[in-house]
């Protein structure tokens, strides 16, 4: 099992036309994944690998009433093709598209609240289950990086996932669901937003979390840890130890966090909640080792 | 985007935040406005550091030849813009920001009847006097919240009166500007009870920069001339002075390289992306790497859709044109890693794939020092490793 999307997963593609669009619904479809139908305005009647196109979200919907599918965004097709799909009742939104202004990204995480409905990014590569399907843009066939397995994985970064995965591939794991949840600074579902979906997959062992400076979303997976939420071995890996202070953000940053947000206090958190906190990408599938009893073998 | 001190207040002046007299001067034409305005007046430096108070940057002046000798150093120090302003007699500092809340999902307020360079330990210390205001981001902030907050800044009706409305022109400018940060620290109660704005910040998001124009920056926004330039060409680029010049790909991959280069006793040149959006790029981000002191050049990616095969292609490309003088070590992996693998060993590179390795096999050559690129390769031709 996977979490997010199935094998039988309904799949609506926004942009579906588009260079990037076009090209990774074709692997999406490839590897398994049910692509139902896509959207671009002004191509309604056209077909991407026999997949029809719509004019807008709610007239896919419509011709595709039977269950709810989730939907892709791949480029920015519209202004707030975010709030397209929630309109239309989508109830599980990946927004791949970068570069949505902050102030919409807030409203449109303050919507999905309203519906109860689970937005991840933007500015991510999507999710994917290897061996069942994917949501996006993964480079799946590299089989050192994507192999099929028990470790749940959540990230904020694209070239440093593929590091890290191989890392937990090498040391003889495989993934489960791998949760970009995106780079920008107000991701539309929070790591400690995924946990309880982990937590109810029988097929994930573990969880590992590639972290970074800033914010509050590591503390906020230790509390989650603490509160019983999620029970399972937690790993990390939290990088950017040796960078010098960047230019910060101003007071309000610091305050709103309440001193929260270094490497040092985000350490501190995971390991007071018995996770293992890697400070290089080799480590976590060492850890991970470690945490499931596994050994020291490789 | 950070804005410029001057920048920040012209648009809150505009909005109807009351602001201290000041011109905008070049250091030789400060002085005179220093006359024009009267003493005390203050020097503030336009630079985009945080913490200019204890830096120097900012002057009380009391006389001409004070402001003379200020104007001077802060000239000698580089300062290209100075906002001189009146210097206004201060009964009280206060603070006021609006920002965004990630978790709630919603804009936030933050204030306090306390103010100054020292909110952040008060934050710490005395927590409850930081008051934080909730607004739904969609609807707006509320007139009774915008009194609510003000009554809590102050207990002077006078004074709350004024606060309310600046606390609703601070949130006007939030929404239109599509600020990451709007914020006044600290605001000045004067002696005769006005409020004004003793110093302005505002941060505007990166990803609404199409849609707020005529903000564009400059050669001031940046500590180098050589992190202008590559903001120029669109490549993230941070001047260090060790002896590893990193080109790699993705801000957490980077981040991490940097990190075991420092890990492995090892130290930077610079910090430089060529991943994303600039993958064809190899030859420009070489070029940056080659105008640095350093002593090897280590490629690092993991890339989707930045492909290895047009990287190595890139890279095979760059060292071809501009003959690099120093070793290169090349861990390029990702979407078509075996083409790429080709691609470099035909060059006459070797393709690691471990990033550890990579990063040990780079301090390495640095311990060997600058015959490894001298020696063996007379027209400074090095294809790669030695």
């Amino acid at each position: 099992m996977s979490i997010f999307i199935t094998r039988e997963t309904r799949v609506l593609v926004q942009g579906i036309t588009g260079k990037e669009g076009s090209f990774w619904t074709g692997h999406m479809i490839d590897m398994g994944t049910n692509v139902a139908a896509g959207v671009t305005p002004g191509k309604e009647g056209q077909s991407v690998f026999g997949r029809p196109v719509y004019h807008t979200v709610r007239r896919a919907v419509a011709e595709h009433e039977a269950g709810s599918p989730p939907c892709s965004l791949f480029h920015r097709v519209l202004p707030g093709c975010g709030f397209e799909a929630l309109d239309s009742g989508i109830k599980k939104i990946v927004t791949i598209a970068d570069g949505i202004p902050l102030h919409e990204m807030v409203q449109i995480r303050a919507a999905a609240k309203v519906e109860g409905a689970l937005v991840v990014g933007g500015n991510t590569s999507g999710c994917i289950s290897p061996g069942e399907a994917m949501l996006g843009m993964f480079p799946y066939w590299i089989d050192r990086v994507y192999r099929k397995g028990t470790i749940g994985i959540m990230t904020r970064s694209g070239s440093l996932t593929n590091e890290v995965t191989a890392m937990v591939v090498q040391a003889g794991f495989g993934v489960s669901t791998l949760m970009g949840i995106g780079g920008d600074p107000v991701p539309g579902t929070r790591f400690a937003e995924m946990l309880p979906f982990y937590e109810a997959d029988p097929e994930t062992e573990a969880v590992v979390i590639i972290g970074e400076l800033g914010g509050t979303m590591e503390e906020e997976v230790a509390e989650a840890v603490e509160a019983g939420i999620f029970t399972k071995p937690l790993a990390a890996f939290l990088g950017g130890r040796t960078a010098p202070k960047g230019k910060r953000m101003g007071h309000a940053g610091a305050i709103v966090s309440g001193g929260r947000g270094t490497v040092e206090g985000k350490v501190k958190a995971l390991e007071s909640v018995g996770a293992a906190v890697a400070d290089r990408p080799s480590k976590v599938g060492l850890f991970l080792r470690n945490l499931l009893d596994r050994g020291l073998t490789y | 985007m950070k804005l410029f001190e001057y920048q920040a207040k012209a648009i809150f002046q505009k909005e109807g935040i009351p602001i201290p007299s000041g011109y905008l001067a070049a250091p030789f034409e400060a002085a005179g406005f220093c006359e024009q305005i009267g003493f005390p007046c203050v020097l503030k430096s336009q630079v985009l550091q945080g913490g200019r108070g204890k830096a120097g940057l900012i002057q009380v002046v009391k006389n001409s030849a004070e402001a003379g000798t200020r104007i001077a150093e802060l000239e000698a120090r580089g300062v290209k813009t100075i906002l001189v302003e009146q210097a206004v007699p201060i009964a009280r500092e206060l603070y006021l920001s609006v920002t965004v809340d990630p978790l709630r999902a919603s804009a936030l307020i933050i204030a306090s009847g306390e103010g100054g360079v020292e909110i952040e330990d008060l934050a710490e210390t005395a927590p409850e006097k930081i008051i934080r205001e909730e607004v739904d981001i969609t609807a707006g902030l509320q007139t009774y919240q915008a009194v609510d907050i003000a009554y809590r800044m102050t207990d002077n009706p006078d004074e709350a009166r004024q606060a309310a409305k600046i606390i609703q022109a601070l949130f006007k400018v939030f929404s239109k500007y599509d600020a990451e940060l709007a914020e006044i620290n600290p605001l000045f109660v004067t002696e005769s009870g006005e409020l004004l704005a003793g110093d302005g910040k505002l941060v505007i998001d990166e990803n609404s920069m199409g849609r707020q124009p005529g903000f564009e920056r400059t050669r001031d926004h940046y500590d180098s001339d050589m992190e202008y330039e590559a903001a120029q060409e669109g490549i993230p680029y941070l001047q260090f002075d060790g002896e590893i010049s990193l080109m790699c790909a993705g801000a957490g991959l980077t981040t991490t390289v940097f990190d075991l280069i420092h890990y492995e006793g090892g130290t930077v040149a610079n910090y430089l992306e060529f991943g994303g959006p600039n993958y064809r790029k190899a030859v420009q981000a070489m070029e940056l790497c080659l105008r640095n002191d350093s002593k090897v050049i280590l490629i690092v990616t993991f890339g989707t859709i930045a492909r290895a095969d047009v990287m190595a292609e890139g890279i095979v490309d760059a060292i071809q044109r501009l003959r690099p003088n120093r070793p290169i070590v090349a861990c390029i992996r990702g979407t078509n890693e075996e083409e790429a693998k080709k691609i470099l060993e035909a060059a006459g590179i070797e393709p690691l794939y471990d990033t550890e390795e990579a990063v040990r096999k780079a301090v390495a050559l640095c311990g060997q020092g600058s015959a490894i690129s001298g020696a063996d390769d007379p027209d400074g031709r090095d294809g790669g490793e030695v």
